[in-house]
């Protein structure tokens, strides 16, 4: 047992000055911009540079100095963690409230064997305190910290004449994405949107340096169509872009692979910046497969854990994708494989053919009003709003085809679609509420919304199926009644 | 489970109801105020101030008797052994169930003028939800929190 105050790598200093840069960049480059069009002579040329370098050399003294305060020791059966400089502030975490470990590598952390620790408690919403993060330990140590608290918890929790065996951990590799997943992936992701939003951002800083419009004129003088050369180039843009995408897509899922334990699923991705995320089995509380139109008529779709822990640290650690992308046929089997205890149906009751109506005009409502005040001021044009509001009545026709549910005896199974379409597994003893709304409209048709909300980080993740028949909302309640 | 919830809220709810709803009118009644007297001053048409006026006096209507009266009328609930049933609503009617062995605690909250009236709200939170029983006589609403935290206590499961 280690009870010595430690350090962190000093690379963590280095690792606190990059996080505080990157939170300052906009201000940076602000400061570098407005600095590139003033003209004043002396001193007052070098003002913002000089402000610069001091900023970051304070920025730099003060990862140093949070570094060299920063110590964290095993101690009594807790983490604890002692940091600051003026105000010294003590967090100490009992082993039995941490969940899991979750290692992750960046560049700066690889060539010196480092890994950073964040520490996952239950994460209720008053112990929010007791999250940690250890920025950058040698890789050895962090399994040896690893393995110091799990043994101990296992000690602590199980009763003390029980003999504590070395049982080998199941080690099972059950899904890796090859290079083929992880181009559809990229392809069929949103990403290249993200990109092409980010290029136009970054361009338009460049406006007063490049003479676009010199550049325009030149060129028209050569070419005449000048919206060919824009179709080209936005053409060329977009192509990078995806390009780009498709990079982005490789560095953050490439090596994605998924093993089991026998309490945990750990996740390994990341080529540059690799991470591991370790998810207990226990803390899974509903199981979601989801299709985006385009994924779902090539026959793939992604498959997310909702999970109970989730710190304020790691964002993505509530929802985590388990496959980013597997081929929907695939699913069934996988998803058996990793929870035996979850049915994956694939065979649901269908909505009631008199809610077809409600559904398109839901859907189709959210288009009629913008497309009335465009027509008025813009007659007749605004009428091209109709295709937009056929659009939305036929997705609404979608959302209703999509909409199902199914139980069985400790599981609610869910089906629906909002654009992308969801089909969820939820357990009955995960499920925190449940809910049966009925508008006047419905209640007229016998119709009912029915919503379930299960834990999912620090607030919840409700699913909601509207209009199902009144008699099959009423199954459900009496299935989710704890009452006779 | 199955006629629905058997508990009405305390009839003392209408009052602090109607209280709330007079501060809301109030400000409206501001607005409105502040309207006519534009109208007034810059001779605006007449009509700006009847229309003023008369959405005002609707608006009071709504907030002071109607949706008080439709809100009392609609909020109903039970805590039985395994759960908590709710159902509330003035123009989508909400019911909601909350097994016993989810909820993580309860608290009974009580403004200024809820006291003055003798009353309390309870929550009730589990792991990912909040519900709220909104004016229940404070003795009532304190039997029921300490009765809960009793019968929440059952099970101790993995969130």
């Amino acid at each position: 047992m280690m009870s010595e105050y430690k350090r962190l790598h000093p690379i963590s200093a280095i690792v606190n000055f990059m996080k505080q840069v990157k939170e300052m960049i906009i201000p940076i480059v602000v400061l570098l911009f407005v600095n590139g069009s003033g003209s004043g002579g002396g001193f007052w040329r070098y003002m913002p540079v000089i402000s610069m370098v001091t900023v970051l050399v304070l920025v730099l003294g003060a990862g140093i100095i949070k570094w060299m305060r920063f110590t964290y020791r095993l101690e009594d059966g807790e983490l604890r963690i002692e940091h600051g400089l003026f105000v010294k502030k003590k967090r100490y975490i009992p082993y039995d409230r941490i969940q899991s470990l979750n290692f992750s590598e960046g560049i700066l952390h690889r060539p010196f064997g480092l890994v950073k620790v964040k520490v996952e408690t239950a994460g209720s919403s008053s112990d929010k305190k007791s999250e940690a993060e250890l920025t950058a330990i040698l890789k050895e140590e962090a399994i040896q910290i690893e393995k110091t608290i799990f043994k101990e918890k296992e000690r602590l929790s199980e009763s003390p004449e029980a003999v504590v065996e070395e049982k080998p951990d199941r080690q099972e590799e059950i899904f890796k994405m090859s290079g083929k997943d992880l181009l559809m992936l990229g392809l069929t992701s949103g990403g290249v949107w993200v990109i092409l939003s980010g290029v136009g951002a970054f361009l338009s800083q460049f406006d007063d340096f490049i003479p676009f419009e010199e550049i325009y004129e030149g060129a028209s003088g050569y070419i005449r169509g000048g919206v060919l050369i824009i179709g080209i180039l936005a053409f060329v843009g977009l192509f990078i872009a995806w390009l780009l995408s498709l990079v982005w897509t490789f560095v953050v899922y490439g090596d994605f692979r998924i093993r089991l334990t026998d309490e945990n699923i750990i996740i390994n991705r990341g080529l540059l910046e690799k991470k591991q995320v370790t998810v207990p089995f226990k803390r899974v509380q509903g199981i979601r497969i989801i299709e985006n139109p385009v994924r779902q008529l090539l026959g793939y779709c992604s498959v997310q854990i909702e999970n109970a822990g989730g710190s304020a640290l790691e964002k993505d650690s509530s929802s985590i994708k388990l496959f980013p992308i597997v081929r929907k046929r695939e699913v069934e089997n996988l998803l058996a494989e990793i929870f035996p205890d979850y049915s994956v149906e694939t065979e649901f009751n269908r909505l009631p053919v008199r809610s077809i109506r409600k559904y398109m005009i839901r859907a189709a409502a959210v288009g009629v009003i913008p497309t009335v005040v465009v027509s008025i001021f813009l007659w007749p044009y605004g009428m091209w709003g109709l295709i937009l509001v056929a659009l939305l009545a036929f997705l609404g026709y979608r959302q209703h085809r999509s909409g199902g549910w199914k139980l069985s005896e400790s599981q609610l199974s869910l089906q629906y679609r909002t654009f992308s379409k969801s089909t969820v597994f939820l357990k009955k003893n995960r499920i925190q509420s449940l809910d049966r709304q009925e508008t006047w409209f419905q209640s007229r048709m016998d119709l009912s919304t029915l919503r379930t909300t299960v834990k999912s980080g620090d607030a919840g993740y409700k699913s909601t199926l509207r209009d199902l028949e009144q008699k099959d909302m009423k199954q459900i309640e009496m299935w989710y009644s704890y009452e006779e | 489970m199955k006629d629905g919830p058997r508990n009405r809220i305390s009839p003392k709810a209408l009052s602090v109801w109607r209280i709330y709803g007079g501060i809301e009118t109030l400000i409206a009644l501001v607005v409105a105020g502040g309207v006519i007297t534009l109208t007034v001053l810059f001779d605006w048409p007449v009509w700006i101030s009847v229309v003023a006026g008369v959405a005002a006096v609707i608006l009071a209507y709504i907030q002071i008797k109607l949706v008080p009266d439709v809100r009392w009328k609609r909020w109903r609930y039970e805590v039985r052994e395994q759960e908590i049933e709710l159902q509330r609503g003035i123009f989508i009617i909400k019911r909601t169930l909350v097994p016993m062995v989810r909820v993580q605690h309860v608290d009974t909250v009580q403004g200024p003028i809820l006291k003055k009236y003798g009353l309390s709200t309870i929550t009730i939170s589990t792991a990912a939800t909040v519900h709220e029983i909104p004016a229940l006589d404070t003795e009532e609403a304190d039997g029921l929190r300490d009765s809960i935290s009793q019968l929440a206590r059952v099970a101790e499961d993995d969130v």
